[in-house]
């Protein structure tokens, strides 16, 4: 293998300094003087209700509130995916916290107290609160117009129903699948919504200034979206909308695409000279935001007794929430993927997007796999159990090798998976299991592997600029956003190598949209892929031209030049050692005292040509929707005492193919973190409605994520490198992808302990406990 | 208005504020200090800490007027001549990602370390278990710690 | 954000200056120590005082003292200072346990015991032990002072017996001799978690018993049935039995956002099992960290 200077090694984060020192800056850290007002939501109280009237007149007496803003006042619509979305509700509101209007003020405090005295007169219309009923031929309808909201070519919702899309995929003969099978198994799993829970809360100032300009600060995965979307939704062309990015207090996909932001945004138009600020509570942070959608997963698998998958029919209904703008994506990516990461014959896939009277689903770390893979990894361990094969060897035999066709006929992109599993299952001794030394503790070990695909429009696009200082030290300008992630300090390590400059030489500043060069959005794990080819490119762009240069001055043949240490050398002539900082900025002097060259300014972009969403509605043949997909398995061992139903994560070995992990730290970093996520969603945390539609647990005291004492034990994190033919370096994306093994995993090993089968999340302590009871109680 | 004075960081400070001025606010609006910073308004998060005569306290959970003639730190105090053990144990180990958890998680530990030098791992978890991390699955920071102590290897 | 709500602000130097001034404005002011419950309760619109009496100046409410077997535990007393307080590590073991699980460290810094008792949260975690301790709650308002027995004190969720115009100034509790206790909390996560269930054991002796538990009724109580038919005997596996039948008969669980009543029900019964052969191992001198008892790490 190529021995790299920087690509694979532990480079530090080149945001550490600026984040443990209190430097970084966040929205909310930036001042914005005197001509500041402040936005609070009126919001709905109602999950589902025609508004009457909405008297203003006791707020607006309020001292400090400067004007109020309803759904009269502003009748954009705007939307990711699909346009089904308003700024304000619009006569009618669709979920308990759907914004109504706006009280803006000059401290917040008067903003607050003036929303409490807005009196809104509602006439209730029946509720749909969960999909299964929304399903229903006599269900009300949420958006009776669906069919006609402007959407993207691949979505399909269906009039008159609450359907606003259904991906079918369908691939060789379900019933003569189903035919060979020796064993077949039909079983019901079900995933309740889950917040992301950010640290930081969103939040967005917009100005808008008297010449008309429109400028968004807000916190976000995407700023270039945010401003296309600005733009469309308030008939601004993009180059009077900027948007500024600071630093993210963490996203998750929950600050990905548009939600509240556009708010502001909005009420900057009508507020000309002033800057707007909405920040978010808490509790506002997990009533309207995105949420991950829930889902009921329908499943029937059919295997030979050799143990061959030969027929898998899965059929998810998902909640989606009041609206489905980018839920709806969430749906159709898992509708083309839900065969997991197996090579199956026999597909027959129903990915279903239900409106509910609920919050908008939308992006979760994850992006709906999480989901699915918790039916289909739960079932596929109980299938190996029913055909008597070890699930560890089940896996091996069905999993999907490079070259072999998904379930919409693109091949799979070459990835390491019988390795993550064998790996895996290696880490923890698979077969092996501890014995506790306590008689009320028993030992499980749970296995669990899994796939992901970015999901995003085929002509989903990166690019990235480049320039040279005076000191050869290098500003790269790009807008993907570092959430955390270590996006900028990979962005760096892709640089440095090419450019011979090392990553602490490299700054990478948040986006500004007038400034830095487009990007699609940081979702979907693709940007150390996609953004790494555009910033790969740009340095090799930079590379050319200094090559060029030296070609023109000193006349060696452009092949015989290279980077190292920060100069150009020659292979032909050892002595030629020119240093970058004599020149990358201020040119070469030739003889005659006149200058060549000048400032090396690379740019670069990258857009996958390859890929299409043009297929056969009814089968899903025929395009190539997914770039690659990235794979791994996961195992554990897993401590439950018996009769308290509390679980200790002895071990967790989580293994994924990261094509090449340009930072090998930032990746165990993936891990640690996403696996600790995902364990939440599985043992801690879930969304919980009452029967009106309101949310029961919206703070951080109920919906809690776990603390600094509800870690695993011990986590192993394995790295695979199957390199990916057109990564950077041949990396792909693992963010998303760390928590996705965790809740079948955590089923499996409950059942190789106890023996009961949980399905349905979360699996608390006191599920464990009640479900062993009454099993106990059975026999 | 009350004009209160207190001890910020090792400088006196004065500050005009109402009784109903929440400690978190008035460093970060009044006074410039943005390090602490606000993720529940309830205690649950732990993102607002500062040090209130030494101690780990919920900044978001104190009044101004609370801390007259009292000394507050910020990480802005803690940084200011050099980083700290801590803070260069927190780059070397990658204990943050988004950054928004660890000016209260680095506040958290130094009041720890200060009291403990070498705390069990045990200790450490209970030190930093109401400051919530979403990113790092804590463990990173651990290791920071041990390392400080050590006890711990990379 | 700042609170919304507007509110005077006193901090006087003496409990008189105080008294009077509750005196004055009744339910319209209240007492601030740590804050660390009454700040959320402003912010969240549920008090709207217009007064807050800020009472960490007043040097006798600060006050931590150990004579005559008593401990005083003024009312500005957080709970940092009671768990580093070698008094109470040695004598009060079921409160030293107790105030190990509330809040965080941040928390606890400015929380007080008093804060905590003034709350009468059902799911109170300093209550079992101050059941068991029988704890004395001391009031004054002006010109008058009483104590309240602890288990007079919590009337109903949220309610205690203090009045209006009153101040709490401290808890005291009496040691007691050959005695060993245990607190044994539920929650759904080993961090900071209220409680779904808490349980306090005292024993005394080898054949008196003391149990009371919060988070299972509107109020934390005693389990006197309990200890009725476990008081006279040693501490066996038939007794201990015999104790579980009985917790029907002594709780009254209701299904909320933490759990439900079936499972508090049910674990209320591993609790006390767990709980009592847990305190038989204290009795013989081992050490038993509460907290892993019921599989928290």
């Amino acid at each position: 293998m190529k021995d790299y200077k920087y690509i694979g090694k532990n480079v530090t984060r080149i945001d550490a300094l600026d984040k443990i020192s209190g430097a970084a800056t966040f929205v909310d850290d930036i001042d914005f003087g005197a001509n500041l007002l402040y936005a609070e939501l009126i919001e709905s109280t109602e999950a589902s209700a025609l508004i009457k009237k909405i008297d203003i007149s006791a707020a607006m007496k309020v001292k400090g509130v400067y004007k109020i803003f309803t759904g009269k006042d502003f009748h954009n619509r705007f939307g990711l995916y699909m346009k089904d979305r308003y700024v304000f509700a619009q006569e009618r509101v669709r979920f308990v916290g759907e914004q109504i209007g706006a009280v803006v003020a000059f401290t917040p405090e008067a903003a607050k107290s003036a929303v409490a005295l807005v009196k809104v007169e509602y006439e209730p219309l029946p509720a749909v609160l969960n999909q299964m009923d929304a399903l229903q031929s006599d269900a009300p309808l949420l958006h009776p117009e669906v069919e006609n909201y402007p959407r993207v070519p691949w979505f399909y919702p269906k009039a008159g129903t609450n359907i606003a899309h259904w991906r079918k995929t369908r691939k060789g003969d379900l019933g003569k699948g189903f035919a060979k099978a020796d064993v077949i198994l039909e079983d019901t799993y079900s995933v309740p919504r889950y917040a992301h829970c950010a640290l930081e809360t969103h939040i967005a100032v917009a100005k808008f200034d008297h010449s008309g300009r429109l400028t968004v600060w807000s916190s976000s995965q995407s700023p270039h979206t945010q401003r296309h979307l600005f733009a469309e939704a308030l008939g601004l062309s993009h180059k009077d909308v900027r948007v500024i990015t600071p630093y993210v207090g963490g996203g998750f996909g929950g600050k990905a695409g548009v939600t509240m932001e556009i708010i502001p945004a909005v009420l900057a138009t009508q507020l000309k000279g002033y800057a707007v600020k909405l920040r978010y509570s808490r509790e506002q942070e997990f009533t309207n935001t995105y949420q991950r959608l829930g889902v009921v997963a329908k499943i029937k698998m059919g295997a030979t007794k050799d143990g061959r998958i030969t027929a898998l029919e899965h059929k998810l209904y998902w909640d989606a929430g009041a609206y489905v703008e980018y839920g709806a994506n969430v749906v159709n990516a898992v509708g083309l993927s839900a065969s997991g990461p197996y090579c199956i014959d026999n597909v027959s896939i129903d990915s279903v997007c239900v409106y509910t009277n609920l919050p908008p689903g939308g992006p979760y770390r994850g992006f709906g796999y999480s989901e699915m893979l918790f039916g289909l990894e739960s079932h596929i361990s109980r299938m190996a159990q029913q055909l008597n094969i070890d699930e560890v060897e089940f896996r091996r035999i069905n999993a999907i090798k490079p070259g072999d066709e998904t379930a919409y006929g693109a091949k799979m992109n070459p990835s390491g998976l019988q390795d993550c599993i064998d790996k895996a299952a290696a880490a923890i001794n698979w077969g092996k299991k501890p014995v506790s030394e306590d008689p009320t503790k028993v030992i499980g070990q749970g296995f669990a592997a899994f796939w992901k695909a970015p999901a995003m429009p085929p002509n989903a696009s990166s690019s990235a600029f480049l320039k040279f200082n005076e000191d050869a030290t290098i500003n790269l300008l790009i807008s993907g956003m570092d959430i955390g992630q270590g996006y900028q300090t990979v962005m760096a390590q892709i640089a440095g190598e090419i450019l011979s400059v090392p990553p602490a030489k490299i700054r990478v500043e948040t986006p500004d949209t007038d400034r830095n060069p487009y990007e699609w959005q940081t979702v979907a794990s693709h940007i150390t892929w996609s953004c790494g080819n555009a910033v790969k490119n740009a340095a090799l762009d930079a590379r050319e031209q200094i090559f060029s240069l030296i070609h023109r001055v000193y006349h060696y043949p452009v092949d015989v030049l290279y980077l190292e240490d920060e100069a150009v050398k020659c292979k032909t002539d050892s002595a030629f050692i020119l240093p970058l900082q004599n020149f990358v900025v201020d040119g070469i002097m030739t003889e005659d005292g006149t200058f060549k060259g000048g400032p090396v300014n690379g740019c670069g972009m990258f857009m996958p040509e390859f890929s299409s969403t043009k297929d056969n509605p009814e089968t899903s043949q025929g395009g190539h929707p997914n770039v690659h997909y990235t794979v791994g398995a996961a195992a554990l061992n897993l401590e439950i005492d018996k009769e308290t139903g509390k679980m200790k994560l002895l071990k967790v070995a989580l293994a994924i193919d990261a094509g090449k992990a340009i930072n090998p730290d930032l990746v165990r970093g993936q891990i640690t973190g996403g696996l600790l996520q995902g364990l939440a969603t599985v043992l801690y945390e879930d969304m919980r409605f009452n029967e009106k539609g309101k949310l029961l647990n919206p703070n951080l005291t109920d919906y809690k994520i776990p603390t600094a004492k509800d870690v695993p034990e011990e986590i192993i994190p394995i790295i695979v490198e199957v390199p990916q033919p057109d990564g950077p370096f041949g990396a792909r994306g693992i963010g998303e992808h760390t928590m996705l093994p965790a809740a079948p995993m955590i089923a499996n090993a409950i059942e190789d302990a106890l023996g009961i089968r949980i399905k349905s999340l979360p699996i608390t302590a006191e599920k464990v406990a009640l479900t062993f009871l009454q099993e106990k109680a059975k026999q | 208005m009350k004009e209160i004075s207190f001890m910020l960081n090792d400088e006196p400070r004065n500050v005009q504020v109402e009784p109903n001025e929440i400690l978190l606010d008035v460093l970060r609006n009044k006074l410039g200090i943005k390090s602490p910073k606000c993720g529940c308004e309830r205690g649950d998060c732990g993102a607002c800490t500062v040090l209130l005569d030494g101690k780990a306290v919920r900044s978001c959970l104190i009044l101004a007027v609370e801390v007259e003639n009292h000394n507050i730190t910020t990480l802005e105090g803690i940084s200011r001549a050099k980083l700290s053990a801590l803070q260069e144990a927190f780059m070397e180990f990658n204990s943050f990602q988004c950054g928004y958890c660890a000016p209260g998680i680095i506040l958290a530990v130094t009041e720890l370390l200060e009291k403990n030098p070498h705390p069990s791992l045990e200790e450490i978890k209970e030190s930093i278990a109401g400051n919530l991390c979403r990113c790092t699955g804590y463990t990173p920071i651990f290791d920071a710690i041990m390392s400080l102590t050590g006890k711990g290897t990379k | 954000m700042s609170l919304a709500h507007e509110f005077a602000y006193y901090k006087p130097l003496r409990l008189e200056e105080a008294l009077s001034l509750k005196q004055q404005y009744g339910n319209k002011a209240n007492i601030l120590a740590g804050g660390t419950d009454l700040i959320v309760n402003i912010r969240e619109g549920v008090l709207k005082p217009d007064l807050l009496i800020d009472i960490k100046r007043i040097k006798e409410l600060s006050q931590l003292n150990w004579g005559n077997d008593t401990l005083f535990i003024g009312s500005n007393v957080t709970f940092a200072e009671l768990i580093e307080n070698e008094v109470v590590q040695k004598n009060f073991v079921l409160l030293h346990d107790a105030c190990k699980t509330i809040g965080s460290t941040g928390i606890r810094a400015r929380a007080t015991l008093t804060g905590n008792i003034c709350s009468a949260v059902p799911s109170l975690d300093s209550a079992p032990a101050l059941l068991c301790y029988e704890a004395m709650i001391h009031c004054a308002g002006t010109g008058s002072k009483r104590e309240i027995p602890v288990r007079e004190w919590f009337l109903s969720p949220r309610k205690t017996a203090l009045q209006e115009d009153e101040i709490v100034t401290g808890i005291s509790i009496k040691r007691i001799p050959d005695s060993y206790g245990i607190y044994i909390k539920l929650g759904r996560y080993s961090g900071e978690d209220l409680a779904q269930a808490g349980w306090g054991i005292l024993m005394i002796g080898d054949k008196q018993y003391r149990f009371a538990h919060c988070a299972l009724s509107p109020i934390p109580k005693r389990a006197y049935h309990i200890e009725d038919l476990c008081n006279g005997n040693s501490l066996n596996a038939d007794l201990i039995e015999k104790a579980i039948a009985l917790i029907p008969s002594e709780i009254n669980p209701i299904t909320d956002i933490r759990c439900t009543q079936k499972y508090r029900m049910y674990i209320s019964e591993i609790m006390l099992r767990r709980g009592l052969m847990a305190i038989q191992k204290r009795s013989s001198g081992k050490y038993i960290e509460p907290r892993k008892l019921m599989g928290d790490v």
